[in-house]
């Protein structure tokens, strides 16, 4: 072994005065001594070459929404970030991650679990409110993205917004099952396959907030109104066959004009959901029920 | 602001007056100790941003409205004992 590597130093520096071509093999140190893959990483690095020349950069323009509380007197702006498509996810948080980490660390955002079901990335993409980690980029290079926070909602910094009275409006719905029996044999509450099937639509929600912030009669009164999000995990559990207070769950929606009638069926939220949910179809369901709960001579009036 | 506190005060000005006698209530419910600490760093607070933020720029004080609204909603928590504050470099 001593004697071979010898050999093949020796014959290197002769070659190395006669020819640059041996010069590469000298590449590898941690490969001395075995001269097939010190052939075969310097084939990978001759191709690697070849592909990067070839590789044509794919620039894509971003403008994200900026705006700084440390700076007081300065107003928000649209910033504009180029990025190579050519070596970035294809997701719109891919694309937010590489200009945080390369170009400009200062962008804030939120994210966790970059494949659609924690929903902190929520945020307005090109005119639609989605969750960052499922919006593929559009391809489009001649156009710009642009990326703005969640509309109608009081910004902390950048593309992060207040959601604490969307999460203080599901609270008030009390999303828990109430019952007044423990089961039969003391164990789990049972449910038939077909009860289960109505859950479906409805659970999945991941209350990234994108519906709600789409409705316009939330815009025009979020302290009031609970908004598509909350209303549909309502429904959710107005329709569970374990709840058993459903009558007053639906009592307290609609006590007041205000927390469930306020939707004018303008659908915006179904039309934003990233996970494809029908918020005003589960708001719909729970007017009938509540028309129909109704006695006749009123239902008849309506 | 601060010369402007006569009979008139606009809304925006009896919010923040409001926010800065909730945190003296709040800080009267903690122990005498932590209370002049609260006070301190609160007052502090309130009169440099007095003096830096512009009384017109109301984006900007809305901004730190809501934010020591929900500072203060922590501080009135009964498990919070006191503030305290690190320097920026």
């Amino acid at each position: 072994m001593l004697r071979s590597s010898f050999l093949r130093r020796g014959y290197n520096k002769v070659a190395g005065i006669f020819g640059r071509a041996e010069a590469k093999k000298q590449d590898f140190p941690v490969l001395e001594g075995h001269p097939a893959a010190q052939e075969s990483a310097e084939v990978a690095l001759e191709s690697r070459v070849t592909v990067q020349d070839n590789v044509k950069k794919v620039m894509k323009e971003f403008r994200i929404y900026r705006w700084n509380p440390d700076r007081p007197d300065s107003k928000p702006f649209l910033q504009s970030y180029h990025v190579d498509l050519s070596e970035c996810g294809p997701m719109v948080l891919d694309a937010l991650q590489k200009i945080k980490a390369e170009t400009d660390s200062s962008l804030s955002y939120r994210r966790s679990c970059r494949e659609g079901i924690c929903g902190s990335c929520a945020m307005n993409i090109g005119g639609t409110n989605t969750v960052a980690c499922l919006k593929p980029i559009d391809g489009d290079t001649s156009k710009p993205t642009i990326i703005t926070p969640l509309p109608h909602m009081f910004v902390i910094k950048d593309l992060v917004v207040d959601l604490t009275n969307f999460y203080q409006q599901y609270k008030s719905i009390e999303p828990w099952l109430k019952t007044n029996m423990v089961p039969k044999d003391g164990r789990e509450y049972r449910q038939s396959p077909a009860d289960r099937k109505k859950l479906d639509g409805l659970y999945e929600c991941i209350l990234c907030a994108c519906c709600t912030t789409s409705c316009p009669s939330y815009w025009w009164n979020p302290e009031e109104y609970l908004g598509p999000a909350a209303l549909l995990h309502a429904y959710r559990w107005i329709c569970d066959s374990r709840d058993e207070l459903t009558e007053e769950r639906l009592q307290a929606l609609t006590e007041d004009e205000r927390k469930l009638y306020r939707c004018r069926a303008i659908k915006n939220c179904t039309a934003t959901c990233p996970k494809g949910l029908d918020p005003a179809d589960a708001i719909h369901k729970m007017k009938t029920k509540h028309m129909l709960s109704q006695p006749m001579e009123m239902v008849e009036i309506m | 602001m601060g010369a402007s506190r006569g009979p008139r005060l606009s809304g925006l000005q009896k919010q923040v007056l409001s926010l800065y006698r909730g945190f003296l209530r709040a800080a009267r419910c903690k122990s005498a100790a932590d209370r002049r600490q609260i006070e301190s760093i609160v007052s502090a607070e309130f009169r440099r941003n007095s003096n830096q933020v512009d009384r017109k720029n109301f984006l900007y004080i809305e901004y730190l409205l809501r934010r020591g609204k929900k500072q203060l909603e922590q501080l009135q928590s009964p498990n919070t004992e006191s503030l305290s504050q690190t320097k920026q470099s």
